[in-house]
C-alpha cells in the first residue's frame, strides 16, 4: 500500500485543473433533464471531446486517452472540483461502453465507441418495461429475426435519456418462446427509427427526464446486437455491474457534496439542530470512506483482480450516503427547503439534489435487489 | 498510488486467521470463562511461537520491523477469535511507541520474545486492562507518556529500568473492576511515573486505531455466527436465512463493515508514516468500525432470536468485547470532536482532490 501521488500522477492532476479551469462553464447549465438543458450538456460534452476528456481511460484508437483507473479517479477529482456538468453520455460511457468493450466486435467498437467519446452520439438505456423492474427477466418486448433484421415491437419505460437522446440499448426477446433468463438478446437501436414512439415522463422534479417508448415494427439491422443471439442476459448483468460497481458514481462527486455541505452547515450553525452537526460529519465520513474503498477497488482491477457482487455494496453505499446528505441539506434550509429558487434567484441545487438522490436507492436495481445479492452471493443464504 | 494489502500482509494474516481458528475456539473461550484468572499461559506461549509480540518490535531489536498496516489487519485478526491476552497492547500499541520513542532496544527485545507485557492507562479510560500480568505500565503525565517497570510490592523498593535514563519509581497495585466482558482483566488506574517516551496523543492514536482494527474483526465474527445461524436455524419449514427480512437485516450489517475496512487501512497509513492529520483518520477508523460492530451486534443478536439473548450460544464473548472497547480509547463523542474540529473547524482541506490530503 502506498497512498502518495507519483509525480506523473501529481502532473495529470494539474493538466486536468488548467483544462477544467479554462473550459467548464462559469454559469451552471440548465438541468439535464430539460430539452435546453439537454442541448447545453451536449455541447459540454462536445467541448469535452476537443480537449480529448470524453473517456480517459479508452484507448486512445476509441477516442480515449488509454489512461488507468488511478488517472480516471483523479481526472474525476479535478472535474468534481472544478463544478463540470453532469455527463448527458453517461448511459453511453460508464455502461454501454464497456460493455462493447467486452462483448462487441471490433467492427462495433470502431462503429460505437468513438462517436460515444466524442459525444456525437448520446445514448439511452431501455431495460424496464411495464411489467418488469426489479424483475427484468420478465421481459416481453420482442425481436424477431427477419433475414438480416430484427422487427422490434413492445415497450420500454423508465428509459433514462430518451426523451431528447440519439440512441439507446436495450434487452429484447430474440426467441418468442422463451421464458425468463433465456431467448434474450442485446440490441443496439436509432431512437430516430421509424416505428418508435417516445413518450416522455415527468419526473419527481417536474422535468422529462426519463420517457417511455413504444416499438411498432421496428427494423434493426443484426449487426447492432452485442454478442450472440439469446446471449443478452449476461452482457446484461455486466452491464448493470459498472453501473452498480466502480464508475457510475465516482467518488468525488459525494466528496464535493459533503464540502458543500459542510459550508451549508457553517452558514446555518447558530439554527441548526444539535443531530445536525453529526449528520454533517458523517456525509464527511461516508464521503471519504467510499472515496477510500474506490481507490482500494481500483488498486484491485489494476492489479488484475476483479469486481463481482461486492458490486452490490458500494451501489448500497453511495445512494443511502447521497440521501442521507441531501435530507440533512433539506433540514438545514428548513422553511426555505421548499423554494425552487432562493430569494437572490439563484437555483436551489439542494433541492434538486435530494429529488434526485430519491432516485438513487431505486435505479441500477432498487437496493432490496442489492440486499438479496449481498445476501444470497457474499454469504451465502439460502434464495 | 496503490491501495491493496500485498500479497505478504495477505498471506500472513491468512496465517494467523488460520492458526487462530484452529486453536482459538469459542471452546477455549469457555474454558477460559470459567478459569481461575481468565489467562492461559499455553495461550501466550503459542502467540509468541506464531512470533506475533515481535511483528512490529524493529528488526534490530528482534523483531519483525512491520508495519502499522500489519499491525491492524492482524489486531482484526484477534478480535476475530476474541483473543483475550494482552497481545494487541503489547505487540501492536507499546511496541510502535517504544520504537519510536528509542533507546528501548532491552525492553523491545523483551517483548518481542514474549517476556514482556506492556499495560496501557490513559486519563480518558477509567480502567487498565491486564495490569496485574504487565511487566511494564505506559501512563501519562502533564501530556507526556511515561514507562514504568512493575514494582515488587516491597514499600520503597525500586527497580531502574535498564535502558531508562533515570530511575523507574515504578507504580503500585490496581484494584480489580469488573467488565461485563467475562474475559476482560481490568483495573482502576494507578499512580505511576516512570520515563517520558512520548507523548499521551500517541498512546489514544494508537490504541484507537488498534481498538478499531479489533472491532472490525469482531464484526466479522458475529457477521460469521450469524449467517451460520441463519442457514441451520429452521422455522416454517426453511432456513430462516432465506426470509428477505433476515438477509437484509445482515446485508446492511456486511455493508457498514466493509466500508470501515478501507477507513481503517488508511487510518494506519496515515498513523504509520505520521502524517499532519493522522489524528483525524484515526478518529474516522474508530467511528467507522464501532458503528460496524455496534450494529452488527445488535443483528448479530436480532438473528438469532432468543437464543442470542442467552449465555449459551458463543455470540455474547463478542459482543460484549465490542462494547468494552466501542467506549475504550475515546468514546463516539470524543472522536467526534476530533472531526468536528478538522471538517468543520476547517483545519482539514475537503472535497474532491483532498482523498489523501
Amino acid at each position: 500500500m502506498n497512498l502518495a501521488y507519483t509525480p506523473e500522477q501529481q502532473a495529470f492532476r494539474a493538466e486536468v485543473r488548467a483544462w477544467m479551469k479554462a473550459n467548464v462553464p462559469k454559469e451552471p447549465l440548465v438541468t439535464l433533464e430539460r430539452e435546453e438543458g439537454y442541448h447545453q450538456h451536449v455541447e459540454w460534452e462536445r467541448k469535452l471531446a476537443s480537449g480529448n476528456w470524453g473517456m480517459v481511460t479508452w484507448p486512445e484508437a476509441y477516442g480515449g486517452r488509454g489512461l488507468d483507473l488511478i488517472q480516471w479517479l483523479i481526472f474525476e477529482e479535478e472535474y468534481y472540483r472544478a463544478g463540470a456538468p453532469l455527463r448527458a453520455n453517461q448511459n453511453g460511457i460508464f455502461l454501454l461502453g464497456p460493455t462493447i468493450m467486452e462483448f462487441g466486435t471490433e467492427e462495433q467498437k470502431a462503429r460505437f465507441l468513438t462517436p460515444m467519446a466524442k459525444g456525437e452520439v448520446i445514448w439511452a438505456q431501455a431495460w424496464s418495461e411495464p411489467n418488469a423492474g426489479s424483475d427484468m427477466a420478465a421481459i416481453t418486448s420482442k425481436a424477431i429475426r427477419d433475414g438480416d433484421h430484427y422487427v422490434i415491437s413492445g415497450q420500454k419505460t423508465w428509459s433514462s435519456r430518451a426523451s431528447f437522446a440519439d440512441w439507446g440499448f436495450g434487452l429484447f426477446r430474440t426467441d418468442a418462446e422463451s421464458k425468463r433468463h433465456k431467448g434474450l438478446s442485446f440490441i443496439l437501436f436509432d431512437l430516430n427509427a421509424p416505428g418508435v414512439t417516445r413518450r416522455p415522463i415527468r419526473q419527481l422534479h417536474g422535468d422529462p427526464g426519463f420517457a417511455e417508448l413504444f416499438f411498432d415494427e421496428v427494423r434493426v439491422p443484426v449487426e447492432n446486437r452485442i454478442a450472440g443471439e439469446g446471449e443478452g442476459w449476461n452482457v446484461a448483468m455486466a452491464t448493470a455491474g459498472f453501473e452498480r460497481g466502480l464508475m457510475l458514481r465516482s467518488p468525488a462527486r459525494f466528496q464535493a457534496a459533503a464540502a458543500r455541505l459542510v459550508a451549508l452547515f457553517r452558514q446555518h450553525e447558530a439554527k441548526a439542530a444539535p443531530a445536525a452537526r453529526e449528520q454533517v460529519m458523517q456525509a464527511w465520513m461516508d464521503a471519504q470512506a467510499y472515496a477510500y474503498n474506490t481507490y482500494a477497488v481500483a488498486s484491485k482491477i489494476m492489479a488484475g483482480g476483479h469486481i463481482g457482487a461486492e458490486a452490490s455494496l458500494n451501489k448500497i453505499f453511495w445512494s443511502e450516503l447521497d440521501r442521507a446528505a441531501h435530507r440533512t441539506a433539506m433540514q438545514l434550509l428548513g422553511a426555505s427547503a421548499e423554494l425552487r429558487h432562493f430569494d437572490g434567484g439563484q437555483l436551489n441545487a439542494w433541492l434538486e439534489g435530494y429529488i434526485f438522490s430519491l432516485s438513487g436507492p431505486i435505479y441500477a436495481g432498487s437496493n432490496e435487489i442489492q440486499r438479496n445479492i449481498i445476501a444470497e452471493r457474499l454469504l451465502g443464504l439460502p434464495r | 498510488m496503490d491501495f491493496t494489502v500485498s500479497e505478504d500482509q495477505a498471506t500472513l494474516t491468512q496465517g494467523v486467521r488460520d492458526y487462530l481458528a484452529g486453536v482459538h475456539t469459542p471452546e477455549v473461550l469457555r474454558e477460559l470463562d470459567v478459569s481461575e484468572g481468565r489467562r492461559s499461559a499455553a495461550i501466550w506461549q503459542g502467540l509468541v511461537e506464531m512470533g506475533l509480540p515481535g511483528l512490529l518490535v524493529p528488526e534490530a531489536a528482534g523483531g519483525l520491523g512491520l508495519s502499522l498496516l500489519d499491525g491492524v489487519l492482524i489486531a482484526a485478526e484477534l478480535g476475530r477469535a476474541g483473543v483475550a491476552e494482552p497481545i494487541a497492547d503489547t505487540a501492536l500499541i507499546a511496541a510502535p511507541l517504544l520504537a519510536k520513542a528509542g533507546g528501548q532496544d532491552a525492553l523491545l527485545g523483551a517483548i518481542a520474545s514474549g517476556e514482556a507485557k506492556v499495560a496501557l492507562q490513559h486519563p480518558l479510560n477509567p480502567w487498565v486492562a491486564d495490569l496485574d500480568a504487565a511487566t511494564h505500565l505506559l501512563s501519562v503525565k502533564d501530556e507526556a507518556l511515561m514507562l514504568a517497570q512493575r514494582t515488587p510490592a516491597k514499600a520503597g523498593v525500586q527497580e531502574s529500568l535498564g535502558a531508562g535514563p533515570r530511575p523507574s519509581p515504578g507504580y503500585s497495585e490496581g484494584k480489580p473492576l469488573d467488565s461485563v466482558d467475562p474475559l476482560r482483566r481490568i483495573f482502576a488506574p494507578v499512580a505511576a511515573e516512570g520515563v517520558a517516551v512520548g507523548s499521551a496523543d500517541a498512546l489514544l492514536d494508537h490504541a484507537a486505531l488498534i481498538s478499531a482494527a479489533q472491532l472490525v474483526g469482531i464484526a466479522d465474527a458475529m457477521l460469521a455466527l450469524s449467517t451460520e445461524y441463519a442457514k441451520n436455524r429452521n422455522q416454517f419449514g426453511q432456513p430462516i436465512g432465506s426470509f428477505q427480512a433476515v438477509k437484509h437485516h445482515l446485508a446492511t450489517a456486511v455493508v457498514k463493515i466493509e466500508f470501515a475496512k478501507p477507513v481503517l487501512q488508511r487510518a494506519a497509513v496515515a498513523l504509520g508514516e505520521g502524517s499532519a492529520h493522522a489524528a483525524v483518520h484515526v478518529s474516522h477508523a474508530k467511528i467507522a468500525a464501532t458503528d460496524a460492530a455496534w450494529a452488527m451486534g445488535e443483528t448479530a443478536i436480532q438473528v438469532h432470536g432468543a437464543m442470542g439473548y442467552t449465555y449459551e450460544v458463543d455470540l455474547h464473548f463478542w459482543m460484549k468485547r465490542c462494547w468494552a472497547l466501542s467506549g475504550g480509547w475515546g468514546d463516539r463523542a470524543f472522536h467526534l470532536r476530533r472531526i468536528d474540529a478538522a471538517v468543520i473547524g476547517g483545519s482539514l482541506p475537503i472535497g474532491p482532490g483532498h482523498t489523501f490530503a
